[in-house]
């Protein structure tokens, strides 16, 4: 009977686990074996479709540029709020847990009213030329602002907790009074020592870029998502073939993601001592972090493996 | 949102402040107050070159031009009401004319609810189960992957989901869902394929609770003569409440929001959803009428999202009061 109940436990697990892997398992078979027989062919369209390739290149460009004013606007801003600004850290935190809650195609039509002003705004006004600049085909920065955006709750989350666990101050201070600048100091010192969150910003931006849908398609944008919907109205199979090798692609960026987060800042922690090391643990992992901390210190990757690091390690 | 907007003067301001605070103000009338006048603006030149400002400034940029502007400008859409005598009035009257989208709305709802139950049912019992098997590899590999699956959910997952229940897809045939009148293009459908990030999503914001409820507190209640009952009554079901609820309250923003892979599943026609209707809205109509039902959509679901944010905050906190 104990058995029985013991065993009974993993039940919901397998199911779910069972669930979770059907579609993938289906998707990969009607890929790989039309008509039976297994087969590479409907992947020949990524050689042949030019419309893949660009829409591979711009999307990689956009996932570019969104790492780095992602990087460079956000840990600037999250070292100023632990070194100088304190006060302003409420702010922030509820700026950059906002975008979490608020839906993307909100976003995107609050996007569209902005774009569509600026062009009604005269041809040759400076805010119809902005508006057509940044949403150029090449490269529409407007999908790079958007997305850095959407990047904010998780990253801002991962960078905040990986400086709180880093003697910030003292390596400022020390840094200075061995005649260093702020900003070199950020790049040199706490750049490095915030390896894993900034890791974790970088994984996880690019899986966003790489899956984003709502916004790209909106404005007609044609990220890989978006080709896999236009494509898949003539070429079903070869949306499969993409669209699986895409869903793993993300899967594999989160899970490099979190656990990049989690490993680098253990690797961290495990150099402090005990006594500070409980402060800050709680500091950073308990919900009682803030006023918003909510959804984030539960719902984040980064959240979710404050915990289970060490087991990883 | 007027919180929001705080940090921005300091950020818009530098580069028109900061040159004219370094030369003297021409008017000769203005000397006798320039003195103060000129160091003050010394001094808030000087204070916009602080690193602080300086730190902050990218971020309330890029923030304030690709989020607050955004949905400052589709808050005003919706909100303005054009008069017969061609002036502009703050009204609600879009959201008084919304009435045409009341099945997007009570469709929305429906698969949003029906959704989010299903999956924090299911989730909740999936992360009750792993935290009784108290192994702490599972616990981590379990963070993690649900991590991972929560954040799923865009066109991709339609494609998969179409290829296995669609109408013509392999475990629909092998199961003959057909026979029952399941569809995958109706809001049954739906359900079904939300609960792929909805459950691992349960799974994440639970199993922290369920881990934290200790082992000495279900020794307390034996050694005080308990039951396994009145331990779940009086101690653990209080305890993990706000979590669960929390949780399913999470699920629904969470479900009403998705719009990607509800987008590839259903297109535009078929089963309107509220973020179908404003993507449809957006797309067909350049009239005016259109874009401002989609812009009072728009404002009514993040204002939806800012509730649901709100009370799932209120239930963690509550929740986090036992877990240390």
């Amino acid at each position: 009977m104990a058995a029985v109940i013991r065993h009974s436990r993993w039940l919901p697990i397998v199911a779910v686990a069972v669930y979770v892997a059907v579609p993938v398992l289906c998707s990969i078979y009607y890929a790989t074996f039309p008509g039976g027989s297994f087969s590479l062919s409907a992947y020949s369209v990524i050689a042949d479709d030019a419309s893949l390739a660009s829409a591979a290149s711009r999307t990689l460009l956009i996932a570019v540029f969104t790492i780095v004013v992602l990087v460079m606007t956000l840990v600037p801003a999250v070292v100023a709020i632990h070194l100088w600004a304190p006060r302003l850290r409420p702010v922030l935190e509820i700026l950059c847990t906002l975008p979490l809650v608020v839906p993307p195609i909100a976003l995107a039509a609050g996007v569209v009213a902005l774009l569509r002003w600026g062009a009604q705004q005269g041809r040759d006004s400076a805010a119809a030329q902005i508006s057509q600049f940044v949403q150029h085909p090449d490269l529409p920065l407007i999908l790079v602002g958007t997305y850095v955006v959407l990047c904010l709750p998780f990253t801002f989350r991962s960078i905040d907790a990986g400086l709180r666990v880093i003697p910030l101050k003292a390596m400022v201070e020390g840094s200075a009074s061995l005649g260093a600048g702020i900003w070199g100091t950020v790049w040199r010192v706490v750049l490095p020592n915030i390896r894993g969150p900034v890791l974790f910003a970088i994984f996880f931006a690019t899986a966003v870029c790489l899956g984003e849908f709502a916004i790209a398609a909106t404005l007609n944008r044609e990220t890989i998502p978006v080709w896999l919907f236009t494509v898949s109205n003539t070429d079903f199979r070869a949306s499969i073939a993409i669209a699986v090798l895409l869903n793993l692609t993300t899967w594999v960026l989160l899970l490099v993601a979190t656990l990049s987060a989690g490993r680098f800042s253990a690797l961290g922690r495990a150099k402090r001592t005990a006594p500070e090391l409980a402060s800050d643990d709680d500091a950073a992992a308990g919900p009682s972090a803030g006023a918003t901390a909510g959804p984030v210190t539960a719902g984040t990757p980064a959240g979710a493996t404050t915990t289970p690091q060490k087991e990883l390690r | 949102m007027s919180h929001t907007v705080t940090p921005a003067p300091p950020a818009g301001h530098p580069p028109s402040v900061a040159p004219g605070g370094a030369p003297a103000p021409g008017s000769p009338d203005r000397s006798g107050s320039a003195p103060p006048l000129r160091k003050r603006l010394r001094g808030a030149a000087a204070a916009l070159r602080s690193p602080a400002v300086v730190a902050l400034a990218p971020l309330t940029l890029v923030v304030g031009v690709f989020f607050v502007a955004p949905l400052a400008g589709m808050a005003i859409i919706a909100f303005t009401v054009e008069a017969d005598d061609g002036g502009t009035a703050l009204g609600l009257d879009h959201f008084l004319g919304l009435d045409s989208h009341v099945r997007a709305v009570r469709n929305s709802v429906l698969v949003s609810v029906v959704g989010s139950l299903t999956a924090a049912l299911i989730g909740a019992l999936t992360a009750f189960c792993i935290a009784q098997i108290r192994s702490k590899r599972l616990d981590s590999v379990v963070a993690v992957f649900s991590s991972v699956l929560a954040n799923d959910g865009g066109a991709p997952l339609a494609f998969s989901f179409i290829v296995t229940l669609g109408n013509t897809g392999l475990v629909y045939g092998m199961l003959g869902l057909d026979a029952i009148g399941f569809s995958l293009y109706s809001w049954q459908g739906l359900v079904v394929m939300y609960q792929y990030f909805l459950i691992p999503t349960m799974v994440m914001v639970t199993l922290p609770t369920f881990v934290g409820l200790r082992k000495e507190w279900m020794e307390a209640n034996t050694a005080l003569g308990g039951s396994r009952t009145t331990f779940w009554r009086r101690v653990g079901i209080p305890i993990a409440m706000p979590a669960l609820l929390g949780g399913w309250i999470l699920l629904f923003g969470a479900a009403f929001a998705t719009y990607a892979s509800a987008a590839v599943l259903i297109g535009t026609g078929g089963f309107p959803l509220v973020p179908l209707s404003i993507a449809s809205l957006l797309g067909s109509s350049l009239g005016a009428g259109g874009q401002s039902a989609a812009m009072a959509l728009g404002v009514s679901m993040v204002v939806i999202a800012v509730v649901v944010l709100f009370l799932f905050n209120r239930l963690q906190k509550r929740s986090a009061r036992w877990l240390q």
